[in-house]
């Protein structure tokens, strides 16, 4: 149970990534079938004409948009509603059932749904992120609200706030920032997912359609290149989020 | 007394240093956390142990349970080096150390099943030991159903069933109620009375130091020393009348708070220059 | 029974349930019946579905898979946990991939799934057993790693040996973990399940549901997504249920 240092750990990662790339171009040009395992060098070849085209970064900046404006929707929606289940019992109650029937159902299964409903538009498309996101956020706001400690509730108090709306900004919020954002990192994460269903699933666009066309046409290099900003926007807005609330971690 | 055996002592700790190194990532700092003990506790003997945070205590009492290993001097139990735990000594640990998978039952029956007793044996020492400590209405209960205080009942229980004569306890009332630790403190003075054991027991509070003690070690800070041993020379049982107002007793706290707050007021003013 | 009724963790959930599809029904039904399904218009759907037989096929199909998957991904996904949590320099290099592969939206490896696997069972039991396989193993590893060093020197200050280490610390200490890990693991499943079955081949429960879209059936969508919801509830209660118990055993430090 011997504890490594974190440099240990980094040196045996970095090794080991460049092993693995190493074997991945071997056995790619062994093997030779660009369809089913391009090798290294082609995916960085892509990649490349990528960058120098233009696409990625037009797509990237469609794919942002679209997560970033879905992520303002759906922590609007879930600091209202999430408020609203944290401080009264009885819209708990009815909307309960809605909030655990969206938890258990797979946000993928609902995309034809929103199809149907809201269009393949950029309001079809801001939905199914919504959809993928809101959960997490309601219930880290519902759950912080909840939990806000009662010792500094009447701490304000003592010290002369009054109203419960004085209350809820001055003191609960703030106490409850940490899990807050810990709402919001898990729905970056899904998010992110919502995104990617989104624009492979209505209309092909932002990083997913590039994605999705290139897999029609069968260029396996250049989905392995487009696949890997992708994984790489997902990891940085979680480990974004992850690095803020590790700053707040005053509890 | 003329009887040889009891002239060897139960422990006996010779010249013992113990370094820690602090690996953080790239200066490794070490830290000398005990420097040259040497200390006999007689057969019978119940000795408390008490000095500032960060003496060293729970190192030392570690190494007398050989869960670390020393870097330099040795720990003799009844007249052998030690070097690996044993069964004539058993620890109480600060934080009860129960298996929270097992009942109160099985956890004490656990150092006997380790030693692969005969299983209606084993319930029968551990009913016994159970009884003892007065949780026998708790025995199939699992540690998370019980207070504290019945938590560490239940690590007594087991440290007794082991039949070690030595027991080595780590602030074992320190996670305890005020309350609650008097009545267990007068419960555990009455068993080691009857059962003739030797106690090493680490506390950091002065009334429980003096109040348990035959003998009470003050140890110095950075790095750890013996400071001074101290002869509590009350009578006992101590339960039946006023201790902490007797003569003795006031003496003896009067003095090691002295010596700790001395020590105390040293670190401060290194700590903020 | 009465006083049941009137209690507000029944009534309210009744009240808001009626309210909200009454309104549905009214308004879906005035303005457009089949694009807006209406209550009654899902529930004449899941009728005429269960008739035909589509639904229970679908179900089945979907379950094979979804069971299929999910018991290779525990068969497998423990023993690597273990291996990775008791090998650590291994898990500590395996992490990355893990990390980049748990990252990854699902959806846009579907066409390299395709070149690999092609659109069929395999390919599906692929989705499934993966993704499980992986969140199985990341926990049972989490576990193997966290066991409590205090426990661990109690057993060793009573001189327990090795075996008994494993058997009486470590693995009691492993399981809420790996219950973690399954529960997790299955929810993964059940999503993986109705990409392949949306995105593949078009079969199972997520095939109906693409099939609603393609006839431009929203009644017929939500009937496949109603029994998706009721299968998830199902299975993840129950492992919820599991993780709740052991709980416990985790214990304070």
């Amino acid at each position: 149970m011997k504890a490594r240092s974190r440099k240990d750990v980094r040196r045996d990662q970095i090794v080991g990534v460049m092993v693995f790339l190493i074997i991945w171009e071997v056995s790619a040009r062994l093997l030779d079938n660009s369809l089913i395992l391009p090798p290294i060098s082609a995916i960085l070849a892509a990649l490349w004409e990528l960058i120098i085209t233009g696409q990625l970064i037009v797509a990237l900046s469609q794919s942002i948009l679209l997560l970033i404006a879905g992520l303002i929707v759906a922590t609007t929606i879930g600091f209202v509603l999430g408020a609203l289940i944290a401080r009264s019992r009885t819209a708990y109650w009815m909307l309960n059932p809605y909030l655990s029937a969206l938890f258990v159902t797979p946000t993928i299964a609902l995309v034809p749904l929103v199809l149907v409903w809201f269009g393949f538009g950029f309001p079809g498309r801001v939905t199914v992120v919504v959809l993928a996101a809101v959960v997490p956020i309601l219930f880290s706001v519902a759950s912080g609200l909840r939990d806000s400690p009662g010792d500094l509730i009447d701490v304000a108090r003592s010290f002369g706030v009054k109203g419960e709306i004085a209350l809820l900004f001055k003191v609960r919020i703030r106490a409850a920032l940490p899990v807050l954002l810990a709402g919001l990192r898990l729905a970056a994460g899904r998010g992110v997912v919502g995104m990617a269903v989104a624009e492979t699933y209505l209309r092909l666009g932002g990083i997913g359609g590039l994605i999705k066309s290139y897999g029609a046409m069968f260029q396996t290099d250049y989905v392995f290149a487009s696949i890997l900003p992708l994984s790489l926007l997902g990891i940085g807005i979680v480990s974004l989020i992850g690095r803020a609330e590790r700053r707040l971690h005053w509890t | 007394m003329k009887d040889t055996v009891l002239d060897i002592p139960a422990i006996e700790l010779k010249g013992i240093r113990k370094t820690f190194t602090l690996s953080e990532d790239r200066d490794a700092k070490t830290v000398l956390a005990l420097d040259g003990v040497d200390l006999k506790i007689r057969q019978g003997e119940f000795l408390t142990i008490i000095g500032p945070s960060g003496c060293g205590k729970t190192t030392l009492l570690r190494i007398i349970a050989s869960l670390i290993l020393p870097d330099e001097g040795e720990v003799i139990v009844e007249g052998e080096p030690v070097r690996e735990p044993g069964i004539k000594r058993a620890m109480v640990f600060q934080t009860f150390g129960l298996f929270p998978w097992k009942s109160v039952i099985d956890n004490v029956i656990f150092p006997l099943m380790v030693r692969k007793f005969d299983a209606a044996e084993a319930r029968e020492i551990a009913m016994k030991h159970i009884r003892q400590v007065g949780l026998d209405k708790f025995v199939d209960a699992y540690p998370h159903q019980l207070s504290g205080g019945m938590q560490q009942r239940v690590g007594l229980a087991r440290a007794l069933s082991t039949g070690a004569d030595i027991l080595l306890m780590d602030e074992p009332f320190g996670a305890i109620d005020a309350q609650t630790r008097e009545l267990m403190q007068e419960e555990l003075m009455k068993i080691c009375q009857q059962e003739q054991k030797t106690v090493v027991f680490i506390t950091h509070d002065l009334d429980e130091a003096v109040l348990l003690a035959d003998r009470v070690l003050l140890m110095s800070r950075g790095p750890g020393r013996v400071r001074e041993v101290i002869d509590v020379d009350l009578p006992r049982p101590r339960f039946d009348y006023d201790v902490r107002g007797h003569e003795t007793f006031v003496k003896v706290r009067a003095h090691l708070w002295h010596e700790l707050r001395n020590d105390l007021v040293e670190q401060r003013a290194e700590e903020t220059s | 029974m009465i006083d049941k009724l009137i209690r507000p963790s029944v009534f309210l959930p009744l009240v808001s349930l009626v309210v909200v599809f009454g309104g549905w029904e009214i308004v879906g039904r005035s303005i457009n019946p089949l694009l807006f399904a209406p209550p009654s218009e899902v529930l004449r759907q899941f009728g005429e579905l269960l008739q035909t037989g589509e639904l229970q096929d679908a179900a089945m199909v979907t379950v094979r898979a979804l069971f299929l998957g999910y018991f290779l991904a525990v068969v497998v996904g423990i023993p690597f946990g273990i291996l990775m949590g008791a090998w650590t320099r291994f898990g500590d290099i395996l992490q990355p991939y893990l990390y980049a592969i748990f990252a990854t939206p699902r959806v846009v490896l579907v066409p390299l799934i395709v070149v690999w696997f092609g659109i069929g069972f395999e390919a599906r039991l692929f989705l499934v057993f993966f993704w499980s396989m992986i969140a199985i193993s990341v926990n049972t590893a989490q576990g193997v790693r966290h066991a409590r060093p205090d426990l661990v020197e109690v057993a060793r200050s009573f001189q327990a040996t090795r075996l008994q280490m494993a058997r009486h610390v470590l693995i009691p200490g492993a399981i809420p973990f790996v219950v973690s890990g399954l529960r997790i693991g299955a929810e993964r499943a059940i999503v993986g399940v109705i990409i392949g079955e949306m995105f593949l081949q078009i079969v199972g429960l997520g095939g109906v549901i693409t099939k609603g879209s393609q006839e431009l059936l929203p009644a017929k969508m939500l009937c496949a997504v109603a029994v998706i919801a009721v299968l998830g509830t199902i299975i993840v209660t129950a492992l919820d249920t599991v993780e709740k118990r052991f709980q416990d055993w985790k214990g304070a430090p």
